[in-house]
């Protein structure tokens, strides 16, 4: 069973983590990572929420941490803390940043 | 020459605006560490020299969009005609995101005044600012403050009086927005400029075309600007065909463009930014792994902290109203005024003192909560809990408003406005009645200590609260699957730096809930408890004048008689005395709902203590308190007072009555104050009625399932020791 897995999960991380400045969604921001909002896709709901609080392209981010049982990130805007869920961030679409 | 002002204090939510309001007017308002804890704008009144000010806080938000109640709230207040002065607080250590606010403020072209407050914390990072750039870039005084220890209001008085003066020419800008966007305002500011009534007409309808442009749903449901939908949908649509602008969030694009333009002139750094302690907190606070058994440890350090800690202090208090009864008793004769002395010993000692009794408890309990509060916890809380909430088709926000109903449900119902999601916070509130509040305590602390042993104490706490934010998670999901079914909204927030809180700000919350509790004891408690007191000894079947209590202690007296004749006086006094009391309007109600009681365990007596507990659930406690009063035999009457109601109590009730009697106060009806509460924010008589009724059929029922497991199974029927 864990062998039938394994090769599947180390593909999915291969992908994620590859060139370091490629796009990927804001979800998929591993803990630690930074990131600049590169565009929203259309289907983010709440749109002018986020823009309001500084989610806007350009901004820069920082994934600070995941909640227990999945739900919530938390992410660092202009130096203040947010926690949004990973549906919407799943819609947001950040470039990622050399440490 | 005097004059009168008013003034309006904006912000982004938990910048300090609350604070700078109680610095300003003197009042007391509370103020925690995370966002949202002004749901409603409040006024308060200063006089500045000659003059009077009129200064309104409201609740924060990050613009002058409206998406959740109290940005509605916000922004009606911001718009209403007659406002001299917006006096703008922003927590200084995140500019950026603070003056963000700033932008849209100065479209209303209202004279404004900037609050830089939080400057301690902004200067720990090492920001520096150039002020006198940034007074110019706004147009407007930039003052800076630390709210949480005064410093810095003097000047913020000074500053105020100074703009007072020049409201007339004040140079707020009029930020633009390129001149693609331009011209689409100006279109729009043609078509809304004629629909502008006289309520709106002191703002620039640039600002309302802005607000049209980015489809605000609290401008676009203005009357005024009804029938445009055509006209902004065209430009909108022109915009982005044209020169690829999406409006919707192009404005704030825009707005944080000229803010990072603004502080990278204007805001430089002294130093590396060091990581904060904030941060090293957090990393274990909101580990994925670590953060909830953290979380469940300090919810179970605050009840211990509540119980544990005041019981010394709850045994005094119990001490000093059995010192004060005895000086009352050895003083005053019985023959003297009888119907008076009773009802000072039973009606207000018994009632009231028995309620007073538990106020280390509730003040204990608020500590806590204000610690937890004031300390930035709760965000962190929320934020761990999240994915347990979800699991009930709640949220994260759902659960600030729910530890608050462990303090008291009325607050915590006005704290679910910070909920967007309507579904949400309607079944939020309608769930939070479950959340045992302190009110509910005194009748747990009551009765639990007289119906089990010590070690089974701290267990049996623990399950009523525990089967109060079961059934309350029962309820939410049952609520979220069939009345408000639906996807919730965008999730959004802000978790702020920790804090260490002022002992002055949590004493002070201590202190006012303290003052709140003995105000309930004083007048609901005290008022109820006479009536009681009334209704549980008239009519009266026979004129004795001397208590029953009395009567036996002169037949055990009596050396004359036989010990058998004695066995059998004191037996006809108590016959006496049962059918006195069931001849009472208390026993008579009592007694005509005993039947619809009886299955689940009540008597007659605990029958009318539940329904005195309507009006407040503390009533459980004295309403018992002045019916065993009377049954109470001179040699406990000297002792501890709580411990010789809990001996009539146990020889009246089993364990499992006594068990059954909390289960039902924690789940019926809530108090009257929860229920109007609940009426004004779900805005709705018939909810309210439905919340009384379901709360009822549960509490009926469960403890009808109890009762009767626990008989049948012969749980609890004997005292376990």
């Amino acid at each position: 069973m864990s062998d039938n897995k394994t090769p599947a999960a180390k593909g999915r991380a291969s992908a994620c983590s590859i060139p370091d400045s490629a796009e990927c969604t804001l979800a998929e921001l591993p803990v630690g990572g930074s990131a600049v909002i590169v565009s929203m896709k259309p289907g983010l709901r709440g749109k002018k929420k986020f823009a309001d609080v500084g989610l806007v392209p350009g901004t820069m981010l920082q994934m600070e941490a995941h909640a227990p049982f999945g739900g919530l990130l938390r992410i660092r805007v202009m130096d203040s803390s947010l926690s949004i869920h990973r549906d919407d961030a799943a819609n947001i679409v950040v470039r990622r940043e050399l440490p | 020459m005097s004059r009168k002002y008013r003034i309006v204090l904006a912000g982004n939510p938990n910048c300090g605006k609350t604070t700078i309001f109680n610095c300003l007017t003197g009042a007391r308002q509370h103020v925690g560490n995370y966002p949202g804890v002004t749901v409603e704008s409040k006024t308060g009144e200063f006089m500045l020299g000659e003059d009077e000010i009129e200064l309104i806080d409201i609740p924060g938000v990050y613009s002058l969009s409206s998406s959740s109640p109290e940005e509605g709230v916000a922004f009606e207040e911001l718009t209403r005609p007659g406002i001299d002065l917006i006096m703008n607080v922003i927590d200084s250590s995140i500019p950026q995101r603070s003056l963000y606010l700033s932008t849209q403020l100065a479209e209303l072209h209202i004279p404004m005044l900037i609050v830089f407050n939080m400057s301690d914390e902004a200067k720990k990072k090492g920001l520096k600012f150039d002020i006198p750039k940034l007074q110019s870039y706004f147009g407007c005084s930039i003052v800076q403050t630390v709210g949480s220890r005064g410093d810095g209001v003097d000047k913020l008085k000074s500053a105020l009086a100074e703009s007072l003066l020049h409201l007339e020419d004040h140079d707020v800008p009029k930020l633009t927005y390129g001149a693609d966007v331009d011209d689409a305002i100006r279109e729009i500011v043609q078509w809304i400029e004629p629909a502008m009534t006289e309520r709106v007409r002191h703002i620039p309808a640039r600002f309302f075309a802005i607000k049209l442009l980015e489809k605000d749903t609290c401008v676009m449901r203005l009357p005024e600007f009804q029938g445009l939908d055509a006209i902004i949908d065209a430009q909108i649509a022109h915009l982005y065909a044209r020169h690829a602008i999406k409006a919707e969030t192009f404005m704030a694009d825009c707005r944080y463009a000229m803010i990072s333009g603004a502080c990278r002139d204007s805001i430089s750094f002294t130093q590396e930014r060091r990581r904060e302690i904030s941060d090293k907190i957090d990393a274990v606070v909101t580990n994925q792994w670590v953060g909830l058994p953290l979380f469940f440890a300090v919810m179970y350090l605050m009840f211990w902290f509540t119980f544990t800690c005041a019981a010394p202090m709850t045994d005094g208090i119990g001490a000093l109203f059995g010192w004060i009864q005895s000086g009352i008793e050895s003083c005053w004769p019985e023959t003297a005024m009888p119907l008076f002395r009773r009802l000072l010993i039973e009606g207000v000692i018994h009632g009231v003192g028995g309620v007073v009794m538990f106020l280390p408890n509730i003040l204990f309990l608020f500590l806590a909560i204000a610690f937890l509060e004031d300390t930035g916890y709760m965000a962190r809380a929320a934020f761990v809990m999240d994915g347990i909430m979800r699991k009930f088709d709640l949220q994260g926000k759902s659960f600030v408003p729910l530890v608050l109903g462990f303090g008291c449900n009325v607050p915590a119902i006005m704290a679910t406005r910070s909920i967007e999601s309507e579904r949400d916070r309607r079944t939020t509130i309608l769930i939070l009645p479950l959340m045992s509040c302190g009110a509910r305590l005194p009748v747990y602390a009551l009765l639990i200590p007289a119906f089990f042993a010590v070690k089974y104490q701290a267990f049996m706490m623990f399950l009523l609260y525990a089967i109060g934010v079961v059934f309350a998670m029962a309820a939410a999901r049952l609520l979220k699957s069939t009345l408000f079914k639906g996807d919730g909204e965008v999730y959004l927030m802000e978790l702020p730096p920790y804090r260490v809180p002022t002992v002055k700000s949590i004493l002070l919350h201590m202190w006012d809930r303290g003052v709140m509790y003995l105000k309930k004891a004083g007048t609901i408690i005290l008022g109820v408890s006479v009536l009681l007191f009334i209704a549980n000894n008239f009519p009266e079947k026979e004129k004795t004048g001397i208590s029953y209590g009395t009567q036996i202690e002169a037949v055990k007296n009596d050396a004359s008689l036989t010990p058998e004749q004695q066995t059998a006086k004191v037996k006809d006094i108590n016959r006496r005395r049962a059918e006195a009391a069931e001849y009472t309007v208390s026993g008579r109600v009592g007694k005509f709902l005993e039947p619809a009681f009886k299955p689940i365990g009540f008597d007659w007596r605990s029958t009318t203590a539940a329904i005195g507990a309507l009006a407040a659930k503390e009533i459980f406690v004295s309403q018992l308190g002045i019916l065993f009063a009377e049954g109470e035999d001179a040699a406990d009457a000297s002792g501890d007072k709580q411990e010789s109601l809990r001996m009539q109590l146990r020889r009246a009730y089993t364990p499992l009555q006594g068990f059954c009697m909390m289960l039902f106060c924690l789940l019926s009806i809530p108090c009257l104050a929860t229920l109007a509460i609940i009426r004004r924010e779900l805005n709705s008589w018939k909810w309210m009625f439905l919340e009384a009724i379901g709360l009822f059929a549960l509490a009926y029922v469960t403890t009808l399932i109890v009762y009767r497991t626990g008989l049948l199974l012969k749980i609890g029927t004997n005292y376990l020791l």
